[in-house]
């Protein structure tokens, strides 16, 4: 009977998630059912190119896909037109809102205090409504009324071909900063170089290292509950929504890193964690919000960092081959482009 | 023959009915007991845990008595089979099931409903505001419901056979 039982499961699992790509499931999971139906039956080109779903209460339902975005139409399918949109009601909101905190908004004190919270499989879901504050400081979010789904999706490879720039002939890791403006693809090329060092790369000769990541805003390894939900390697140590500056030094004393993987630099205090550890001997891999040398100059806490002459790589991303186009790699001490610049 | 055997019957029936009313009577102080002391296990899952609310309930119905376990772990069920409901759908549906099953009047099934409401959807200020409420309300009526089963267990025990009796010197 038992037997019999999971056979037919399967066969109704399979038929139900057919040509559904697997990591949108986790994803769809957080919306009410009648919503989850309307995303399934989107053709498969579009839900590859899905990046995120906007929720914002009695507003229409946002679609977004990596050339721009388009609104679900309240029969079925997508539209560019808002009349033709399905408008999100109040009971979407408290739907999503039970599923994204799995019905223990109580549990989530300090997510909402982020303003998003991190879902099985990795994904981030941003949170939007009244804030209550208390001495100036955020305590929590009441009346939630809009959600931004982000789809997380893991590139293995993305670093393919940037890690041969990033490794010294004596098989060392270069001091690493990664820029860009953001949704360029930053987070995803660091989550793979910290996966390809951590797990090595036969390619270049390179044993796996020891790999430590603060994941502040769990973006790298999108922990959920502690488990990382992102292939970040074997070797790779994370601690999930630590503050950078405190994370670093933590790791630097209880993991024994070769090296430290953290994501958006920008406060001063990060920068000098950063000093800390690029002097502890640790090779550090960075990323940071900006869009060419001259703008990071202007901000004085890169600036500093800039001035210690210690980042010996730059990686310069933009989207002009869609997310994650790598422009250029610099000499972070000469100034110097490696590649040639690929436009 | 015929005749004494109709009498033990009616007497039986009479004093059956008599019992389970009394049983009633006596299992409802019980279970509101019992319904207080796992909430308060569910304040101290959310309070100081944190916990999840399907963990949580998962805790409290391993540890509260059978006989309101079953509320916790029917929601728990309700909420993890994946249909994408409210806590409030799953514990009304748990309740109503619940309910069938239980000594608990109408009147406390509301209290529980009410709580049902607010459950998992606010902070946990908030929460244990809501548990707290639904505690004391049912502290109120537990004390209503000792009260009852003082005066009426006796009485329906009696009363069921004694009426039993009645109705076969009557028919006799």
């Amino acid at each position: 009977m038992n037997a019999v039982n999971v056979v037919f499961n399967n066969k109704e699992k399979a038929g139900a998630v057919q040509g559904f790509p697997k990591p949108l499931d986790m994803v769809i999971n957080v919306l009410p059912t009648h919503l989850r139906k309307k995303i399934r039956q989107l053709q498969p080109d579009v839900l590859a190119r899905l990046e995120e779903l906007r929720l914002r209460q009695n507003r229409p339902l946002v679609v977004g896909l990596s050339d721009g975005d388009v609104f679900l139409q309240r029969e079925g399918g997508l539209t560019k037109s808002p009349e033709r949109a399905y408008i999100v009601d109040a009971d979407d909101i408290q739907r999503t809102t039970q599923l994204v905190s799995n019905s223990s908004v109580y549990a989530l004190e300090e997510e909402l205090k982020n303003g998003y919270i991190t879902i099985p499989g990795g994904h981030r879901v941003g949170i939007t409504g009244k804030v209550v504050a208390e001495h100036g400081r955020v305590k929590t979010i009441k009346y939630i009324s809009g959600f931004n789904i982000r789809i997380s999706r893991q590139v293995l490879g993305a670093a393919d071909e940037v890690l041969k720039d990033l490794i010294s002939p004596q098989g060392e890791v270069y001091h690493t900063m990664l820029i860009s403006p953001p949704r360029c693809g930053k987070t995803t090329l660091l989550r793979d170089i910290v996966r390809q060092l951590s797990n090595g790369i036969p390619g270049l000769n390179f044993p796996g290292t020891t790999v430590a990541v603060v994941d502040e805003r769990s973006e790298i390894a999108g922990c959920h509950r502690g488990i990382p939900q992102q292939d970040v390697g074997v070797r790779t140590d994370v601690l999930d929504a630590c503050p950078k500056a405190e994370g670093m030094m933590m790791l630097l004393r209880s993991m024994s890193p070769r090296v430290i993987a953290t994501d958006e630099i920008g406060r001063m205090e990060d920068v000098e964690a950063l000093e800390e550890v690029l002097n502890a001997g640790v090779k550090v891999l960075t990323t940071v919000h900006g869009s060419s040398l001259e703008e990071l100059k202007r901000r004085p806490a890169i600036q500093k960092l800039l001035k210690l002459q210690v980042i010996e790589r730059l990686v310069f991303l933009d989207r002009s081959r869609g997310a994650g186009t790598i422009k250029m790699v610099m000499d972070g001490i000469t100034y110097r482009p490696l590649g040639v610049k690929r436009c | 023959m015929l005749k004494l055997f109709g009498a033990v019957m009616v007497l039986c029936a009479c004093g059956y009915a008599g019992f389970s009313m009394a049983r009633n009577y006596q299992q409802r102080p019980k279970e509101l007991r019992c319904l207080q002391s796992a909430l308060q296990m569910l304040e101290t899952e959310i309070s100081y845990g944190a916990t999840p609310l399907p963990d949580a309930l998962e805790q409290v119905a391993r540890r509260s008595e059978s006989s309101v376990a079953g509320l916790f772990a029917l929601t728990r069920e309700q909420l993890l089979n994946g249909e994408g409901i409210t806590a409030r759908e799953a514990w009304d549906e748990a309740l109503k099931q619940f309910y069938r099953s239980s000594a608990i009047k109408a009147g406390d099934a509301a209290v529980l409903k009410a709580l049902g409401a607010g459950l998992g959807i606010s902070d946990r200020e908030d929460q244990v505001k809501h548990l707290r409420l639904a505690r004391e309300q049912l502290k109120i009526e537990t004390a209503k419901a000792e009260e009852e089963a003082v005066r009426n267990v006796k009485l329906y025990n009696y009363l069921g056979f004694l009426g039993g009796l009645t109705i076969v010197l009557i028919l006799i």
